[in-house]
């Protein structure tokens, strides 16, 4: 087991170098600098691609039916914990009962006020201007989410599993980390529940539920950026992370180690780097880097390296997304 | 006492209130349990694709993906497989996709019946505007297919029970199945599942269909039961195809349903395999020739005549 607070210490000490350098190396400020699992991972896998999103892509999209599945999943699934909990305490020790997922969002969704922050406010407006299809559509999708969380990780939910990043009224949110105080750089945790109690000793496990999972390439970039993230955030390194996918039905521990950590950083680190370099170039042949993402990539006609990838004989070249060859006509 | 069916289940209400008495209320809510016949389903798949995919070149990161249309094509017409299935927007699109749509809403608001007006907000509230503007632009030219889509919505909700929340209705609800570590991935999103894992009641796969029924769309439930078996441990109770034609297709998941869709997954592996191994693909023309985005350059195809079918569908 590492040493999770030094760890960490060192994780943002490092972090912090690499933000200041790349933040000094600017030739015009690059504006606010929000880096999640998204940038991470986007900036990481091909950073030309990533600069080419521009604002529109860097930013939050808005809420939706699809933005809003596991932040009003979570706030249900708390929801549901504090009084189905509180509920069975009372009756001394009785079990506790198992969500309807639905059903819970709904119940959730009613309380919802227009005036609330965040995704709560978003619910709210949409139920008061009966906007029936968006709230339907949204409850199918948390519902989805909360029904995948529940199956995967079993129920009861492990001992002293706590949801995180689910909105309250009283504010909350993911836990971020900045490298300085008013930077503007800032890094968000993407985990929606922690296993044990953050302490000294760094034996909690962070949670990171996603609906459907991806390659193993995204897997361990996910846990790397998440493990980092919520070391910053805490200030204490994570035992491990435990990510588990609705689809497959799959959890799969990873193990949080000063490498892991330190990969981390260097992912969040890149999306700094990367905004830094967008304000003089956005996308650039030169860092264009083609892999099989290259099959949903909306720049994959007018990049060079991305289209001689695609249709080269190496690798994946010459197939279609779903692995098979591309038709030739008679 | 338990009761005892005096005829089959004929609706998805008849096969929901059979389900009940099945009701396990010991069943733990560990998500590890894996029932012994699927683990060696699971063992089998896992075995032919570990065979083919160093032949075929897939990877984890660039995997084959098997969806329930490239298994239909690659055991149909192999050729058909490899086409874009971007074959642009059809009535026959607009109408699946709105009465898909309806019944999803006839399980999320039980309270309403569906509309085609609802259905197609619902689409726009997910996204998905393909409806909305295939109507619009068919300006009045569309009064016919509202027609059409009214009808089939109406038949939809008829046959649509009101789904208690305790059968943990899942819209949509994505499953798929690592094949080879990843290399092979067998993916579907169903349309409708209800009951197992963590709940104490029996799975049921719920597939809906806007078009006419055909005894080909019982191979794409089997497809979905192997799935949801293969995700969760345990097979489903029951595959319900429920058909805007008014038909509703009860299946019974029986371990030779499991079976023989394992073995089309199987077959179409192989398939594939041989097709990115450099083996022509093979061309079966018949009747989905008409319908076919690649019939342009395919020489079967353009020869293919209704009428040659005719001995088979006389």
């Amino acid at each position: 087991m590492i040493d999770a607070v030094g760890a960490a210490d060192r994780l943002a000490a490092a972090v912090t170098e690499a933000t200041d350098a790349a933040l000094a190396s600017a030739t015009a400020p690059p504006g606010p600098v929000f880096v999640g699992w998204v940038a991470a991972t986007d900036a990481a896998s091909c950073p030309a691609r990533y600069r080419a999103q521009g604002e529109d892509g860097w930013g939050f999209p808005g809420w939706s039916p699809a933005t809003a599945a596991g932040a009003i999943a979570r706030a249900a699934l708390d929801r549901h914990l504090d009084e189905a909990g509180g509920a069975a305490l009372r009756a001394a020790g009785g079990p506790m009962p198992l969500p309807d997922p639905v059903e819970a969002v709904r119940d959730w969704m009613r309380s919802a006020a227009a005036d609330a922050r965040g995704v709560t406010g978003w619910v709210g407006e949409r139920r008061s201007e009966g906007d029936g299809a968006t709230l339907a559509a949204a409850a199918a999708s948390a519902g989805r989410w909360l029904a995948g969380f529940v199956r995967v990780l079993g129920w009861p939910l492990p001992d002293r599993t706590t949801l995180l990043n689910v909105s309250r009224d009283d504010g909350g949110g993911a836990a971020k980390w900045w490298p300085r105080k008013g930077s503007a750089v800032s890094v968000g945790s993407g985990a929606d529940a922690r296993i044990g109690r953050v302490t000294g000793t760094g034996e909690h496990v962070l949670v990171v539920h996603r609906p459907s999972a991806g390659d193993d390439r995204d897997l361990h970039r996910r846990a790397a950026v998440e493990a980092a993230a919520g070391a910053l955030a805490h200030r204490v390194a994570p035992a491990a992370v435990l990510l588990t996918a609705g689809d497959t039905g799959e959890r799969s521990r990873v193990i949080v180690d000063e490498d892991l950590l330190q990969a981390g950083g260097a992912m969040i680190a890149e999306v700094v780097r990367q905004r830094v370099v967008a304000v003089d170039r956005a996308y650039d042949v030169a860092d264009a880097t083609p892999s099989p993402l290259c099959r949903w990539c909306d720049l994959r006609q007018e990049c060079p390296p991305g289209t001689a990838w695609l249709s080269g004989d190496g690798h994946g070249g010459g197939r279609w997304r779903g692995g098979l060859p591309v038709l030739a006509d008679d | 006492m338990r009761t005892v069916a005096d005829q089959p289940a004929r609706t998805l209400a008849d096969v929901l209130a059979d389900a009940l008495p099945l009701v396990d209320r010991d069943r733990t809510h560990a998500p590890d349990e894996e029932d012994h016949d699927v683990a060696e389903l699971r063992a089998g798949l896992d075995r032919a694709a570990r065979a083919a995919a160093p032949t075929g070149g897939w990877s984890p990161d660039d995997p084959l993906r098997l969806t329930k249309a490239t298994v239909t094509w690659l055991l149909r017409c192999p050729r058909r497989a490899l086409t874009d299935s971007d074959v642009g927007v059809t009535d026959d699109l607009v109408i699946g996709v709105v009465v898909d749509a309806a019944a999803k809403l006839a399980t999320l608001v039980p309270q309403r019946a569906p509309t085609v007006d609802a259905a197609l907000a619902y689409l726009e509230a997910t996204g998905d505007t393909t409806a909305s503007v295939h109507l619009a632009d068919r300006g009045t030219a569309a009064a016919g297919l509202l027609d059409d889509l009214a009808r089939r919505v109406d038949a939809v909700a008829a046959a649509w029970p009101r789904i208690g929340p305790g059968w943990w209705p899942r819209v949509e609800d994505p499953a798929r199945v690592r094949l080879a570590e990843g290399a092979i991935m067998l993916t579907g999103r169903l349309d409708l599942l209800l009951g197992g894992p963590p709940t104490d009641r029996p799975a049921v796969v719920v597939e809906v269909k806007g078009g006419r029924w055909y005894d080909g769309m019982r191979a794409d439930g089997h497809l979905y039961a192997l799935l949801v078996a293969l995700r969760d441990g345990r097979a489903p109770h029951a595959v319900v195809t429920v058909v805007a034609d008014g038909t509703t297709q009860v299946e019974p998941v029986r371990p030779a349903v499991l079976l023989t869709a394992a073995e089309r997954v199987s077959h179409a592996i192989e398939v594939a395999t041989s097709i990115a191994a450099g083996e022509p693909a093979a061309t079966h023309p018949g009747a989905h020739c008409a319908h076919c985005p690649a019939r342009p350059g395919c020489a079967p195809g353009r020869a293919w005549r209704a009428s040659d079918d005719v001995a088979v569908t006389a």
